[in-house]
């Protein structure tokens, strides 16, 4: 099973090029998914940040009675109250599903950087340090792929840990702008840069989902 | 010859009057159009103050050492996009405005050129049906002025945003409101009814 021979051709590709074409596929499918969950977490968070602020003022009267012992320990809960207490729970757990969600995309971004580390093990022993002679597509040697992935499984580790801190505070913050500095990292995933999307595009390309 | 001048004149201010007509509509769509992103710009302005605002350190976002100036680059981008669109629509707005000023400097070139003829009892006529020529080129003059004066307000407030003056940035939608002019809108859909009999005859 020599899969050299048939380099870059579609449909018939085996062994290793299979495998990294599948996983090229698989990488852009994560990331389209992740970035469907990450605007669908975008409105979960900004109804959780609504909800907290507008929650405030409730606070601060209880904090105004606060000479009343009673008072202060147990807050009257109008309907009102119960109702958005409710509410912000219900959004937080829906946020949490959602981060959830992210980390199982993460995990399996962390299976596709140890198949291909793998694959690169298997060439090396098949064809020495210097690899195999001949690009499995293009241009790329194999190691190349791991790397790509390896960075691309850095960026969204590194966004999905931000997620899970902007999870845990989201509905403790009372600063407004705070809250709209978790609201905007979350939207605009700091971690997730152009040159994200360019190793991404340069993957595809390379493996011959995309034609130049 | 009296009367070729002054309905070769009417002919040439009546076209003046669609183009102004059409011109009014796609003017305000296009002003529709840039009310979101004039809005979603203050709300990057904000989002960049609060940024600015907040003391890293003391949050939980201490974790991520960088973030503050990854955050920044991200919003500064988001803000470029806006800006480019905004850009695009302000193209638009600039042509619609050429079109207009091309047709009443048409308009008035015409008028000068046969002084003879249209003298001012000429000019100064009217009837039911038809306004004077002389209050009609005021109108044309006024509308296009009005446009032109619209335009380049608008351009200038986008002109002087800077990235690190965040002031500005988050006072564009206030500022860009602030701009309209409903007296001005109502004069033009005034001197569109005053002339909807002549321009239909």
């Amino acid at each position: 099973m020599d899969e050299s021979l048939t380099p870059g051709t579609k449909g018939n590709l085996t062994g290793s090029a299979r495998k990294l074409k599948d996983n090229a596929a698989d990488w852009h499918n994560f990331i389209l998914k992740w970035d469907r969950l990450n605007d669908e977490g975008s409105t979960t968070a900004t109804k959780i940040v609504n909800l907290v602020l507008s929650k405030e003022p409730v606070k601060e009267t209880s904090l105004l009675a606060g000479a009343d012992a009673d008072l202060a320990i147990t807050p009257p809960m109008g309907a009102d109250t119960l109702r958005s207490v409710k509410a912000l729970e219900e959004e937080c757990s829906k946020l949490q599903e959602i981060v959830e969600k992210m980390t199982r995309v993460v995990s399996k971004m962390e299976k596709i950087v140890s198949s291909e580390r793998g694959i690169c093990d298997l060439e090396t022993f098949k064809f020495g340090a210097k690899g195999r002679d001949c690009p499995l597509f293009l241009s790329w040697p194999t190691s190349d792929f791991a790397d790509v992935s390896t960075r691309l499984c850095k960026c969204y580790r590194q966004e999905l840990a931000l997620k899970q801190l902007i999870l845990q505070e989201l509905a403790h913050t009372s600063d407004p702008q705070l809250s709209m500095v978790y609201l905007s990292a979350w939207l605009y995933q700091p971690y997730v840069d152009d040159q994200t999307k360019l190793l991404l595009e340069s993957l595809l390309l390379e493996t011959g989902h995309r034609t130049l | 010859m009296d009367q070729i001048g002054v309905s070769t004149c009417h002919q040439n201010l009546k076209q003046c009057f669609h183009t102004l007509e059409t011109n009014h509509k796609a003017w305000n769509s296009v002003l529709t159009e840039c009310t979101p992103l004039v809005s979603s710009l203050g709300n990057l302005g904000e989002q960049l103050r609060a940024l600015d605002n907040i003391q890293v350190g003391v949050t939980q976002l201490h974790h991520f050492p960088d973030l503050q100036e990854r955050l920044r680059f991200k919003l500064l981008q988001a803000v470029d996009v806006v800006l480019g669109k905004l850009t695009n629509k302000m193209d638009e707005l600039q042509k619609l405005l050429k079109t207009l000023s091309n047709q009443v400097s048409t308009v008035f070139q015409f008028y000068e050129q046969n002084t003879d003829t249209l003298d001012l009892a000429t000019c100064t006529l009217r009837s039911a049906t038809s306004p004077s020529i002389a209050d009609m080129l005021e109108w044309l003059q006024d509308a296009n002025s009005y446009y032109r004066q619209q335009f380049l307000r608008r351009k200038h407030l986008l002109q002087v945003l800077r990235p690190d003056d965040l002031s500005l940035v988050e006072e564009v939608p206030k500022r860009w409101e602030s701009v309209d002019s409903p007296d001005g809108e109502e004069h033009i859909s005034d001197t569109l009814s005053r002339v909807s009999f002549f321009v239909d005859s």
